[in-house]
């Protein structure tokens, strides 16, 4: 042997873009969520502290043991309602990925459509979408319809502008040799440049996530007919019931954690299952 | 699948017929980066190209890899174009990066010149086997980031080697490694050069593109100089030395006698009086 083998693969430094092919200790993770748990919880005292001790109104900062009563007693509605939430931002996240990846895959491709799509995605990307609410309304009626709609449009464009680097971001030697053995464009996008870009879809996979909330959240404030959580935040506050507030807000951020970790679970989980060979000889 | 048998001697395994390339600059001026040059390659000859860095040696070998269309002149690889050479998996590329999948596992890099473009598909290589060749045994299952500079570069190697191509073409392959691991592997590239053979094809053939007049010597049957840009072949010098060559031959007064030629070659006239880097 020349090149001496790396016995001790414990001790290795993780390079960039190396996935574990094992599935992680789950113990350090403690050491991230317990301290910022224990943050929160002298946060919600200290507010506690000062809604009693100062005598706060209700309808201005309600109790964060009264928004948690509240939470509890009345599970079974954020939980409904959150679902609706969830299925209009996950039925965007959806469209909007899916859409967008496949333009990204042709834009990559042709010149011509770069030039014809991008400066257009980029005036779209700095138009606030939710200004389209109400035109979404009188085209597709007040079903789910708009909601998803721009649900899927708040996520098209970061996925959009990640995807087309991501299917770029090859190897130009790599790029030569594929093109040394005669490979189909189909081979090189299979085999080069989609594994390429599973980092790139990932990293706009966790915007577009949270984005794709918003937009749930926001289109829901526009249809309170059909609820939601963000129906619910509007007819609470409506009412001046901020403990419902609150406890719907309560509901949005698990939604958004739970969101956030199954992405960066399917990135461990999904990344390096993407290239195995087609044929096993 | 079927593979196309090659006529031993009806054709030798590179002809380029007065191929040059000129670029465009941004300031619209041309740039002649190849003179027009002609050259032969015999099947079964290891040729290596050296010259200043920037003389066009990566520009000439990317000609004849049909990765970059001349500007005049025609290329042929054991009489067909560089593109049908493509399609039948005659060319081995080995680059100075050892560009591998980073995602693939040592094994499934040195595979994927098999799995592309499988109408071509040489199903007599064994994988298995060539990974031992080059040294990797053990290290199927490992990521490219988990190897050292010169383990990737056998891998890189192996993935030339697995399609079985009559004609290997070596761009500085060895220049990123360190000096110790650079010189042993020329002399397993000497080793590599004739394995997993299909007896069908004539004899392997290489280029051989290097700054190291030592490199060039020590494993090349021929040694073509170029001159500074624009580019061409100034000294076409035989190495008669027989084979395997073995490291204690760099030695030899034969080698240093060699290694002088070459150098003189690259000191000719044609070329400015700036120190060359021999290694």
């Amino acid at each position: 042997m020349i090149s001496e083998p790396i016995h001790d693969l414990e001790h290795l430094e993780p390079t960039a873009g190396r996935i574990p092919l094992t599935a992680p200790d789950v113990r350090p993770l403690l050491g991230w969520i317990v301290p910022p748990l224990i943050a929160l919880l002298i946060a919600a005292v200290a507010i506690e502290v000062w809604v009693r001790l100062a005598d706060v109104s209700v309808w201005v900062m309600p109790r964060p043991t009264g928004v948690i009563e509240n939470f509890f007693t009345d599970f079974g509605r954020y939980f409904h309602e959150g679902l609706k939430t969830l299925g209009v931002s996950l039925g965007g996240l959806a469209i909007g990925t899916a859409a967008a990846t496949l333009l990204a895959a042709g834009v990559a491709h042709s010149q011509v459509l770069e030039r014809a799509v991008l400066p257009i995605a980029i005036m779209v990307k700095v138009t606030p979408v939710v200004a389209l609410i109400p035109l979404f309304i009188i085209w597709m009626g007040h079903g789910w319809n708009p909601k998803i709609a721009i649900a899927a449009l708040i996520t098209y464009f970061p996925v959009l502008i990640n995807a087309i680097a991501g299917f770029r971001d090859v190897d130009p030697r790599m790029h030569d040799y594929f093109r040394s053995v005669d490979a189909s464009t189909w081979e090189i996008f299979r085999h080069l440049r989609l594994p390429a870009a599973v980092p790139y879809l990932f990293a706009s996979l966790k915007i577009s996530v949270t984005l794709s909330l918003i937009g749930a959240v926001v289109a829901e404030f526009f249809l309170s007919g059909q609820g939601g959580l963000g129906a619910v935040i509007w007819i609470e506050q409506n009412n001046l019931r901020l403990e419902q507030v609150f406890a719907a807000v309560l509901m949005l951020t698990l939604i958004g954690v739970t969101l956030s970790t199954a992405v960066v679970v399917a990135e461990r989980l999904f990344s390096w299952r993407l290239d195995q060979p087609v044929t096993a000889s | 699948m079927i593979k196309h048998p090659i006529e031993p001697d009806a054709e030798p395994a590179v002809r380029l017929a007065d191929i040059r390339l000129t670029y465009e600059t941004k300031q619209g001026a041309l740039l002649e980066a190849v003179h027009p040059t002609s050259l032969t390659i015999r099947a079964g000859e290891f040729t290596a190209l050296v010259g200043p860095s920037g003389c066009g040696k990566t520009s000439l070998l990317r000609m004849i890899a049909g990765l970059t269309p001349p500007s005049g002149g025609a290329v042929s690889i054991f009489g067909q174009t560089p593109k049908e050479a493509q399609r039948h998996k005659r060319l081995g590329l080995v680059f100075q990066e050892p560009a591998l999948l980073a995602w693939r596992s040592v094994e499934d890099n040195v595979r994927l010149g098999l799995q592309l473009n499988p109408r071509e598909t040489h199903s007599s290589t064994n994988v298995g086997e060539l990974i031992e060749i080059v040294g990797l045994s053990g290290f199927e299952r490992y990521r490219p980031a988990e190897l050292s500079g010169g383990m990737q570069q056998r891998a890189a190697l192996a993935r030339a080697l697995a399609i079985d191509p009559p004609l290997l073409l070596l761009d500085e392959p060895f220049a990123a490694l360190d000096e110790i691991t650079r010189e042993q592997m020329r002399y397993e590239l000497q080793r590599l050069w004739s394995v997993s053979h299909d007896p069908r094809d004539p004899p392997r053939s290489a280029v051989f593109v290097t700054h190291s007049v030592a490199e060039a010597v020590a494993i090349a049957d021929r040694v073509l100089v170029m001159s500074p840009r624009p580019g061409r072949i100034i000294a076409d010098i035989p190495i008669v030395t027989p084979r395997p060559r073995r490291p204690e031959h760099e030695h030899s007064d034969r080698f240093i006698n060699d290694t002088a030629i070459v150098r003189a070659a690259l000191r000719s006239p044609t070329t400015p009086a700036v120190p060359l880097d021999a290694a």
